[in-house]
């Protein structure tokens, strides 16, 4: 070693008295372009927290966490991005994937923290300095990852469905199922919507994998009536799909219905599992509607003795009764039932509670009772005249359609109300012939029926007749004519909120002769089967059960559910009511088994 | 009836038996839940009379300028009985025209009365019952006119 090398050391310390050769900071603020992937910017009122993003991001840099303000929102998880800038390669898939164009990036890139922990931050919660960038990268407009639109839905036109009672749907081909499910995110969102919590994602994944068995696995863990639910569900997971922001939603009724017809009903037993051990206890259920099934078919699992008492000739109640076959084909309704009482369950028809059976003698001899019985009693008009021969029953002319049935109505058909009963007896008047003038109190935008059969209705040429209230029904002297005064309303807010109420005016009256008049303004319960002194100890407001936890009613041994007991009545509802039901009356009848819970 | 007290003590009478009327009907009730549905209109024809004895005690004024929404729902409904095994609908129907037939009658007294006080104390009692009956016409709009 040189005496220079052994000095070197003591001369470095010169060095520190020198200018420093490096800056500090850049002299000047270089701006990133404008359209650089900088430092993250997300809406977080916009965003719904369906966490495509951390699901697309190939460097895990993304967590979905929770946060407080957004918890409980509909159709929202609760959740928010949180990126690790420790991990971002700043890439951007997580702009081009958001279902809800909430994410963007700003132009922003120096960010000076000493704590390397700063640098995980939840964008859109956390205030950070480029929060309102409009600069930085935004996915173009138009650009998508998945296709935005659904693939189209082969239906008959309006034209050719009112010449038939055939299925106005045809159902999706292998390869548009497939096309339709490759757009689905899986984010959930749909589960958490769901009354009865489906496993959207999951059955979606089989369409894409080609294993329809799974998907009917999945589905029947939550849902007995798929074939049914696949046609008429009222889709609310629909209306929460994060595709469906900035795009249609996925088309999941349809997608439902795919899984179930590729697979034949002599396959149920094997793919579905129906091994069944007996428990030992018996249980009743009134009505075999999609509640009472619903409940029967998830107790027959668990191993109970199941008997369904069933006023009608055949199961289904509403769904039968109440849903023409244009929308629910029978075969498809059957497939469902079949395969519930093919694991054991007992349906005994024709028998009315009250008459053939004594509701006192179920209580005696069954270990639990689950009521859902539904709303079958038509509501009155209450208005003059309404006796008249000629004023028909919206439920009993879809009951008649569905009995094969002339219901009579004639070649001019009014129908009053704006419910789904209204619609489908107006559309099943089209079908026999009838030209229908659909008479509604409020506007067609206060209707409560779904606005696919208001759309439809329309399509096959109902006249939809809005802020029309009758006020008299009149004789004509003919058997086979009536006619009706009605006048027009106007809408007036009313003083304590709420939705607006229709006002008659006087001064503007009409009148309308036709062949008949179809009342369907609404539907009550019938529970005159539960004897008095029951009656007095279950909670009952305007004729509905207020169930309380797993669908409890006051008394330990009844539960109760479906639209006699909720407020949505709508199928899908019930089903969750009878599965919830189910796991109550097990959890009350088994409860050594739920010790440790 | 010559004074503003024999007045309000005919109206808070009527509200007095009015409430009777629901509670007697209560008891003979045979439909699920009728019992308390009756007993709540029995309580609200009670919290009529009870604004009635603070209008007399000064404690309370009457409105007789009020514009009250009429939604004319009873006025073409036909009349039912007050039957036992009554429904939802029809015991709606009962308590909305008895609010307009109340309403009738002090709108009518009011017209005939030439002394201004009792006119306007009449016309504030009509005013009153004008509202209890939108109560009522309210309650069988959301309830019974559900998909109508």
């Amino acid at each position: 070693m040189s005496l220079k090398d052994l000095l070197s050391p003591f001369f470095v310390w010169q060095r520190a008295f020198e200018k420093p050769w490096t800056n500090m900071r850049p002299i000047e603020e270089r701006p990133g372009a404008p359209a650089y992937r900088g430092f993250h910017i997300n809406l977080a009122d916009s965003c719904i927290g369906c966490g495509s993003c951390h699901t697309i991001c190939q460097n895990e840099a993304i967590d979905m966490v929770p946060v407080e303000e957004f918890s409980g929102r509909p159709g929202d998880s609760g959740l928010r991005p949180r990126f690790d800038y420790g991990r971002c390669c700043w890439c951007a898939l997580c702009v081009d994937i958001c279902t809800a164009n909430s994410l963007h990036m700003s132009n922003e890139y120096t960010w000076l923290a000493r704590d390397p922990t700063d640098y995980h931050f939840t964008a859109g919660v956390e205030e950070k300095p480029w929060q309102d960038s409009e600069l930085g990268y935004h996915r173009a407009e138009g650009y998508h990852l998945y296709p935005p639109k659904r693939i189209d839905m082969d239906m008959l036109t309006a034209d050719e469905s009112v010449q038939s009672f055939d299925e106005v749907v045809n159902g999706y081909s292998e390869e548009q199922a497939k096309l339709e499910a490759d757009r689905c995110v899986e984010c959930g969102i749909c589960v958490a919507t769901c009354p009865a919590h489906m496993d959207v994602p999951d059955y979606i994944r089989s369409i894409r994998d080609g294993d329809f068995e799974t998907g009917l696995q999945l589905m029947y863990r939550t849902n007995p009536f798929p074939a049914t639910c696949g046609r008429i569900c009222t889709h609310r997971c629909e209306e929460v799909c994060p595709v469906g922001i900035t795009g249609q939603p996925i088309a999941i009724r349809w997608l439902k219905r795919f899984i179930v017809d590729q697979v034949d009903s002599i396959d149920y037993a094997r793919i579905l599992d129906s091994e069944i051990i007996e428990n030992g206890h018996k249980v009743a259920v009134i009505g075999a509607g999609p509640g009472g099934l619903s409940a029967a078919y998830y107790l027959r699992k668990k191993g109970y003795s199941v008997t369904v008492y069933e006023s009608q000739e055949t199961g289904g109640g509403m769904l039968r009764y109440g849903v023409p076959s244009y929308r629910l084909p029978d075969d498809a309704l059957d497939k469902d039932i079949d395969y519930i009482i093919s694991v054991g369950v007992d349906i005994r028809y024709n028998t009315i509670i009250g008459k053939d059976v004594m509701f006192e003698d179920l209580l005696g001899e069954y270990d639990a009772i689950f009521l859902s019985t539904g709303l079958s009693v038509p509501s009155s008009m209450r208005i003059n005249g309404e006796d008249h021969p000629r004023v028909l029953s919206g439920l009993q002319v879809l009951a008649d359609v569905a009995r094969g049935k002339d219901p009579g109505i004639g070649r001019k058909v009014a129908v009053i109300g704006g419910g789904n009963v209204a619609m489908d007896a107006a559309r099943v008047s089209r079908r026999l012939g009838a030209d229908v003038d659909i008479l509604y109190r409020r506007r067609i935008s206060e209707m409560p029926a779904d606005p696919e059969e208001i759309k439809e209705s329309q399509e096959e040429k109902c006249n939809l007749v809005e802020k029309a209230i009758p006020v008299e029904i009149m004789d004509t002297g003919s058997k086979k004519q009536v006619t009706i005064k009605w006048g027009e309303a106007e809408m007036v807010q009313d003083p304590k909120g709420g939705r607006p109420r229709p006002v008659l005016q006087e001064d503007r009256m009409h009148t309308e002769t036709y062949d008949c008049i179809i009342s369907a303004i609404g539907q009550g319960s019938n529970l005159d089967f539960i004897t008095p002194a029951v009656q007095e100890q279950l909670a009952i407001e305007w004729g509905k059960f207020t169930p309380g936890e797993y669908q409890r009613s006051e008394l330990e041994k009844i539960f109760v559910g479906g639209d006699v007991a909720n407020r949505t009545a709508d199928a899908i509802s019930a089903i969750e009511d009878g599965h919830h039901a189910a796991r109550g009356i097990d959890r009350f009848l088994k409860p050594g088994a739920y010790a440790e819970n | 009836m010559n004074t503003v007290d024999e007045i309000l003590d005919y109206a808070i009478e009527q509200e007095q038996q009015a409430a009777d009327f629901y509670a007697e009907l209560a008891l003979r009730a045979e439909k699920a839940g009728m019992k308390q549905v009756l007993l709540d209109f029995a309580d609200e024809e009670m919290s009529h009379k009870k604004r009635l004895l603070a209008v007399k005690n000064g404690k309370h004024e009457l409105t007789p300028e009020e514009e009250v929404l009429d939604l004319k729902i009873s006025d073409y409904l036909v009349e039912v009985d007050a039957t036992d095994d009554i429904s939802y609908q029809d015991a709606l129907i009962i308590a909305m025209k008895r609010e307009r037939a109340a309403y009738e009658l002090y709108t009518d007294m009011a017209a005939n009365i030439p002394d201004s006080h009792l006119k306007e104390v009449i016309t504030g009692l009509a005013k009153e019952e004008a509202k209890h009956k939108l109560f009522f016409e309210s309650e069988y709009d959301d309830r019974v006119l559900m998909d109508n």
